[in-house]
């Protein structure tokens, strides 16, 4: 496939994803309350984000692909519009091709066992289905299988040339580390200064990182409504749209700003009205639930509303919702990026738990059941975890001494067919029923 | 295992590599030495060499069960931790004075924190290899040598000065060039040693004295120049691959007529390919880039890929290899990624590829049997 077909076919299919995501924005219009405005604004802003890369696309601008916890704000302070290597698994696991892609991956002749999120890039990027970016950014964490997919990138005839930068994670979480990282996210602001014609202006980078650190106190603060018995949102509301909207699209924005203000509003009245995660008659939180992992984003709908509504678990904390950011010192040029390296290496969901020791998932674990009285953790244990399936053992003892159930399903986040939904639920309830819950 | 080399040194090899609490490390206990473990070829044992300890490459050599490891480790991990860390339980390794871990994968690197948790071995260090090749990387693994290097001083109350340091490079050096030797031998249309006894040597170089090694292997060489090697076979065969410590694997495939006359795996050529630079001044600087950048780099290093097909190509042609077998831990995210390229590499050099998954401690060897003959079969037909 030459460059020009490439390009039609991987538009094709992004402005089929937009579209998906176009119909479900006009779907949060339907939605009652201020939370619905809630979703409908963060598609809003999704859409956006999906239109501005066509229009680089369409038009020959320059845009960048790249991978999560990036450290964003460097590159929405040189106003580069992205889109994230593994959008599809994270972003638009809904969307109604998914099941047939997985397929296609398999098909290709790469291994089941490997992680369906690294699958699915790297069949996007092997048939042609993802626009050819002006530059790519890697990072070499939190798994074995992030440096494998920007390997296939390299590999690929028609990404051969595009050049791309990977930060390189250290191991280790101490002061050298997060310098180290500086350093590396440094390189990161050369690089794309150099290959997209950009420039990092530092009052710009200022700016951002001063809008994202009024984002982040307001995500923190809204972390502190989830506090509350009963939580004032389930797994419908917060984390993975905290998340996405603070990581993926609008870094550093107002917009995002905005938006958090408007989720900590709605968790606030929410309380003060004395409700919780659901709106149904007669419903009550009977289990407050720790879900240490990404969300089944392939089956979500299967499986969330049935935990709340059959059993009145809520997910008042999951990964992506924890928060263990601190704020970016804008003082000066040198602790910027210091401090943009410790959110994006110590910080941010995975790359904090998955890359160094096994510490964060013992001590986040310890922390989030006694800050947010949580009465079971859930390890789901995604196929693609290999790491963490490696630190089961450790996740079981730190619940045993915190005398909290502990549960490790085994399921791929992505795939349904892997464990399906009604084994997966019947596994939580028989665990429910075990221990006494609900 | 069946060999036609009747070398008492070979046979030395074979007891070091059949077990893991071998003669040699027993004899080396016995005399009040100390033994530090580690995981992975890009730990620099040379710096335990110089510390006056014996290098013990961790292996799950003998286990039959992960009864114990499966408390902490869970199914979807590589079955290579998970039986090397039983035996650890079983208290098969209680005769480490230290372990040193890294994060080569995402299986391994939880063995260290499994061990701190579960296990009281003295000294336990975990080493952050950087993924990345180029010149920042080589200095945050020179610091790693270093922080390493004063964590073994004052553990074991040596000195770790540059000339042993040096000394110890120079010593390996030499063992990677016996073993070069060895591997040169199998350029001859009959090898005078198969890949499985090959297989036998290389682990137990990462499991006795350094020194009694070298004599032993420089020993065998000399009976080796002057054998015949006397087997037919079908095909001419490289082993491209990790972890594989397990001569048994090599024997069924050479069984079937396949003789495996090189290899590119963790146990075999990227040990030994390249030497380290004895000529910079800074010896832990010289093992920083050599460990880093310089050796033969397995897929965990990222950027390398162009690198690690040049020296597939190179290997197989120099060693006049007629299909290539691509085998890989199964749940290894790295290696099946590799496989995919690698296949799609030499799809364009016509070279045939084979891909086989398989557990660490040996087994379905019907089915072994069956994809070897099946692939020597098409090999068979396109000489035709």
């Amino acid at each position: 496939m030459d460059r020009d077909a490439i390009r039609e076919k991987s538009l094709a299919r992004y402005k089929q994803e937009r579209d998906w995501f176009a119909l479900l924005h006009e779907a949060t219009k339907l939605l009652p309350g201020e939370e619905g405005r809630l979703q409908e604004k963060l598609l809003t802003i999704l859409l956006d984000s999906k239109e501005t890369v066509v229009d680089c696309v369409e038009n020959e601008k320059p845009f960048i692909a790249g991978y999560f916890c990036n450290a964003p704000e460097l590159f929405h302070a040189m106003d580069l519009p992205w889109y994230m290597l593994m959008e599809t698994p994270f972003l638009a696991a809904s969307a109604p091709y998914l099941l047939s892609d997985i397929e296609g991956a398999e098909n290709m002749g790469i291994g089941t066992d490997l992680c369906t999120a690294i699958r699915l890039p790297i069949y996007y990027i092997e048939n042609g289905l993802m626009p050819v970016p002006t530059a790519v950014l890697g990072l070499l964490y939190p798994c074995d299988g992030a440096p494998m997919l920007h390997q296939v990138l390299e590999h690929n005839k028609a990404w051969k040339d595009v050049p791309i930068y990977s930060c390189d994670p250290p191991y280790t979480s101490d002061e050298r580390a997060v310098e180290y990282f500086a350093d590396e996210l440094r390189r990161m602001a050369d690089f794309l200064q150099k290959h997209t014609g950009k420039t990092l202006d530092m009052k710009k980078l200022v700016e951002v990182c001063e809008e994202s650190n009024r984002s982040y106190a307001l995500w923190q603060e809204y972390n502190e409504l989830r506090r509350n018995v009963p939580c004032p949102h389930g797994w419908g509301l917060g984390g993975a749209q905290a998340f996405a909207i603070s990581q993926c699209f609008v870094a550093g924005d107002p917009r995002c700003t905005d938006w958090f203000r408007q989720l900590y509003k709605c968790g606030e009245l929410k309380i003060r009205e004395g409700k919780g995660a659901s709106e149904t008659e007669g419903w009550k939180e009977r289990i407050r639930l720790f879900w240490f992992d990404i969300m089944p984003y392939g089956w979500i709908f299967e499986l969330m509303p049935w935990l709340e509504n059959e059993w009145g678990a809520v997910i008042v904390m999951d990964m992506f919702s924890n928060f263990p950011y601190t704020l970016i010192d804008t003082s000066s040029e040198k602790t910027i990026f210091h401090g943009l390296a410790k959110r994006n290496l110590l910080d941010a969901p995975m790359i904090r738990q998955a890359r160094g020791t096994a510490e964060n998932f013992s001590n986040d674990i310890r922390r989030i059941v006694k800050d947010y009285k949580i009465d079971c953790v859930i390890w789901p244990g995604h196929m693609g975890h290999k790491d963490g399936a490696a630190t089961t053992g450790i996740m079981r003892e730190t619940c045993r001494e915190l005398a909290v159930p502990f549960l490790h399903i085994g399921l791929d986040l992505f795939d349904r067919r892997y464990t399906s939904p009604d084994e997966v639920r019947d596994k939580v309830s028989e665990y429910f029923r075990g221990m006494g819950l609900g | 295992m069946e060999t036609d080399i009747k070398s008492a040194a070979f046979q030395k090899f074979v007891e070091a590599t059949g077990s893991i609490m071998n003669p040699e490390v027993q004899a080396w206990k016995d005399q009040g030495r100390g033994v530090v473990g580690f995981f992975c070829s890009t730990v620099p044992e040379e710096l335990f060499t110089a510390a006056g300890l014996l290098p013990f490459r961790m292996r799950g050599t003998g286990s039959t069960s992960t009864e114990l490891s499966d408390a902490y480790f869970s199914p979807i991990n590589c079955s290579f931790p998970r039986h090397t860390f039983n035996q650890a339980l079983r208290g098969e390794y209680d005769f480490l004075d230290g372990l040193v871990c890294i994060n080569s994968c995402d299986h391994v690197r939880r063995i260290y924190d499994n061990w701190i948790r579960a296990l009281e071995t003295p000294f336990v260090q975990v080493m952050s290899l950087p993924r990345k090749v180029g010149e920042p990387q080589i200095d945050w693994y020179y610091d790693e040598l270093n922080i390493l290097r004063g964590q073994l001083e004052e553990h074991f109350g040596v000195q770790l000065t540059d000339q042993r340091i040096g000394e110890a490079i120079a010593l390996q050096n030499q063992v990677r060039g016996l073993q070069k030797q060895l591997y040169l031998l199998r350029k001859a249309d009959k090898p005078p040693i198969t890949g499985a006894e090959t297989l036998a040597v290389m682990v137990a170089g990462t499991a006795m004295p350094k020194q009694r090694y070298k004599d032993l292997l420089r020993e065998l060489l000399g009976e080796l120049s002057e054998k015949r090697g006397s087997r037919d076979y079908r095909a001419r065969l490289m082993i491209l691959g990790g972890e594989l410590d397990d001569p048994a694997y090599l024997e069924i495939i050479e069984k079937q007529g396949g003789l495996v006359v090189t290899d590119s795996s963790c146990f075999g050529s990227r040990l030994m390919w390249r030497p380290v630079d004895e000529a910079e001044p800074d010896p832990i600087r010289a093992l920083a880039r050599y460990y880093v950048r310089d050796r033969p780099s397995c897929p965990r290093m990222y950027g390398d890929q162009p690198q690690r097909i040049a020296f597939t190509r190179e290997m197989a042609r120099e060693f006049r290899v007629d299909g290539i077998i691509g085998e890989r831990l199964l749940f290894c995210d790295q290696w099946v990624v590799e496989n995919y390229m690698t296949d799609l590499d030499l799809k364009e050099d016509e070279i045939p590829f084979m891909a086989l998954d398989r557990e660490y401690v040996l087994s379905g060897e019907g089915q072994l049997r069956t994809r070897v003959q099946a692939f020597l079969e098409t090999l068979e037909a396109r000489g035709n």
